[in-house]
Formats: structure tokens, C-alpha cells, sequence
């Protein structure tokens, strides 16, 4: 099992990345996360994750795609609640990577 | 027609399970086809490997693995709720690190999606073991 | 064959079985696939809808949060059988969502109109 070492904490992380212990998240956990992925983080994507890590303590579930994109256009606005635009900054799955980096479970109902 | 079927019961606790079996046989034997078994919440325990009842009882997950491989049917076992109940193949197995695999031969874990894909192709859906 | 449309039944109470957390997963799948979906709330099952639940107590997440996020997921359709409504004593005041309420013919007339159903 892979292990990040951050400010002296260890953190467990499954086989795909996601943390074994959510509680462990804080933002250096993104950006170290973010760097393995090959992407830095800038305020474009910290809004989407925090508004990942909203998403969750409202629902209480990481969204897939669809409600992604439909609760990113309800609080950010009409040109970035489009899919196009989150594949630009979470390359791939938005919906998993973007969980992934915020610290969330991996997406259910991803199929 | 083409007909999809929802395995929602247990082999043993429920008789869903056994009349789902006999329900896909006749619909078989009657010249309809079968897209997909989808097994959801405790049917996923029809997909088990160890299933090991007496040699005068029933064995349902062994029944479903023979009528498979003579109708070439298609068995996805929904891989949340059986990795949820310890009921894995080897890739999950060795995923999260468990000495072993028992999902079935014949059998496939996948995706609550592909129970959506059932409807989406199927002209009937049918639903064995709900409200339980 | 028309266009696919999806009616789940949801029959059991909130807490006692899965059913009505693993009906909801499946309810939010079929949004993924962009299928038409509604749920019809029957029998014990129209508590899952009651407002203010807290089950931390026994273990269970809160049925309530992934509900709110139903209209993320394009399922704005609740029915609710208003007889299994009265019969329990209750009002839709109490419950957690808007929803419309379906007496036994239009109950028939939605298993009709939806080209699969699907029971919990």
C-alpha cells in the first residue's frame, strides 16, 4: 500500500489513490496528489474541490458527472458548469480524479 | 423478446433466488432470449464459489454457473455490493489486499450501470427478491 | 420499443433493510445513463421521506443527504401513494422533499406509462 509522508504525517492511500483515512485531507494532501497526476493546483481548481468537499458533507457522496457538472453550473456559473471545461483542469474523470484530489471516496456510481 | 433479469435474493434464506432460476429456464425454453442476470444487494450471494449445502438440497449458485455455460448467459454480480459483502474475484481480491478470491466461474463483477443497461435493451425487466 | 423510462418502487421502510439506500444508488445510476426516472413511494417506504432523520445512532448514513441531491441527478419526480400516507398518519408537511401525490389510478396509469419498473 502506497503511503504519503506529509508534514511528518503518513497517509494511507488505496490502490487507485484515494485516501484510506478521509480525516487525514488538508490541502498539501491535494497538491501532492495533484503533482503525482502531473497537475498543479491553481484557485480555478481549488473551487471545484472545495465545491467537491461541499457536495459531500451536503449529500453525503462523492457526485458522478452529471450532478458535477449541474451543482458546478448552479454555484459557479454557467461557463463552468460544462464538462468540457472540468476535463481541462481534471484530465481523464473529473468526477474521480476531482474526489480523489479533495479527499472523497471514489465516485459510486461511475459505473 | 429480449428479457433482463434482477437478482435481488439470497440462495438460500429466499426462494427468489431459485425462482428467478426456473423463471430464466422457461423463458428460455419458450424461445425468448436473456440479455443479462444482474444480481443486486444479497442475490450477489448467488455468485459465490463456496456455496456448500447438503448433497439433498438445491445448490442455486452452482445451477446459475451450468445454465450459463449451456445458454452462454450473461452474470454480472454488482461489484459494490458484493465487495460491500466479501464476495470477490481476484482483481478486488488482491485490490484490497484479501488472501482470497471466491466469485464463481461464469460470473462477472461490474457496475450499477449495467444494470441500467439491461433496461435500456432489454424489452423486460424483471425483478426477483425486491422489498426485502 | 418507446423510449426507456424507468419507474422504481420503493416499498420499504428507511432503515430496517438496505433497500432504500441501494433503490437510491440505483436511481442515480439511471441518471448517468441520462434514462428518465421516477420514484413512487408505497407502503412503509413513504418514511424514508420523513424530514429531520438522524440514524448516526444506529450506524446509517442519513437518508436525507443523498435525497437533497436528487435534483442534481435530474429526478424530480417523487409520487408519493397518498394512502399509504394516510394510513400512517401523515401529511406532506412532514416529508423531506416536494413530492405529488398519486392516488391507486394514478398509480396504475404511472406502471403504465414507464416502459420498465423496477421494485425495492
Amino acid at each position: 500500500m502506497e503511503k504519503l509522508e506529509i508534514d511528518g504525517a503518513s497517509i494511507a492511500l488505496d490502490d487507485e489513490g484515494y485516501l484510506e483515512d478521509l480525516s487525514q485531507w488538508q490541502p498539501a494532501v491535494a497538491e501532492h496528489l495533484a503533482a503525482q497526476e502531473g497537475i498543479e493546483l491553481t484557485d480555478a481548481h481549488w473551487e471545484i474541490l472545495y465545491l467537491l468537499r461541499d457536495f459531500y458533507s451536503r449529500f453525503e457522496h462523492s457526485p458522478a458527472m452529471r450532478p458535477l457538472v449541474k451543482a458546478v453550473k448552479l454555484e459557479l456559473g454557467e461557463d463552468k458548469g460544462k464538462s468540457i471545461y472540468l476535463m481541462k483542469l481534471f484530465p481523464g474523470s473529473p468526477a474521480k480524479l476531482g474526489a480523489l484530489l479533495a479527499g472523497l471516496p471514489k465516485p459510486d456510481n461511475c459505473l | 423478446m429480449i428479457f433482463s433479469l434482477v437478482v435481488q435474493a439470497s440462495p438460500v434464506q429466499s426462494q427468489g433466488a431459485e425462482t428467478a432460476l426456473r423463471f430464466a429456464r422457461a423463458l428460455l425454453a419458450s424461445g425468448h432470449s436473456i440479455h443479462r442476470v444482474f444480481f443486486y444487494r444479497d442475490g450477489i450471494h448467488n455468485g459465490t464459489a463456496l456455496a456448500s449445502p447438503p448433497q439433498d438440497e438445491a445448490n442455486i449458485p452452482a445451477q446459475w454457473q451450468a445454465l450459463a455455460k449451456e445458454h452462454q448467459l450473461d452474470l454480472v454480480v454488482c461489484i459494490a455490493a458484493a465487495v460491500r459483502r466479501g464476495v470477490m474475484n481476484e482483481h478486488e481480491a488482491k485490490r484490497y489486499a484479501k488472501d482470497n478470491a471466491n466469485l464463481a466461474p461464469e460470473f462477472e463483477l461490474s457496475g450499477l450501470g449495467q444494470l441500467v443497461e439491461a433496461c435500456l435493451v432489454s424489452d423486460r425487466v424483471i425483478t426477483f427478491g425486491g422489498r426485502s | 420499443m418507446s423510449e426507456t423510462s424507468i419507474l422504481i418502487l420503493m416499498r420499504s421502510a428507511p432503515y430496517g433493510s438496505s433497500a432504500a439506500r441501494d433503490a437510491l444508488d440505483a436511481a442515480l445510476t439511471c441518471s448517468v445513463f441520462e434514462a428518465p426516472v421516477t420514484l413512487l413511494f408505497m407502503d412503509d417506504a413513504v418514511y424514508q421521506l420523513l424530514k429531520n432523520q438522524s440514524p448516526a445512532g444506529i450506524g446509517q448514513k442519513n437518508l436525507n443527504a443523498i435525497q437533497q441531491s436528487l435534483p442534481l441527478y435530474d429526478i424530480d419526480r417523487l409520487c408519493v401513494d397518498q394512502s399509504a400516507l394516510s394510513h400512517r398518519g401523515l401529511s406532506e408537511e412532514q416529508l423531506s422533499l416536494p413530492v405529488e401525490s398519486v392516488d391507486a389510478a394514478a398509480i396504475a396509469r404511472l406502471m403504465a406509462e414507464h416502459t420498465h419498473v423496477m421494485s425495492f
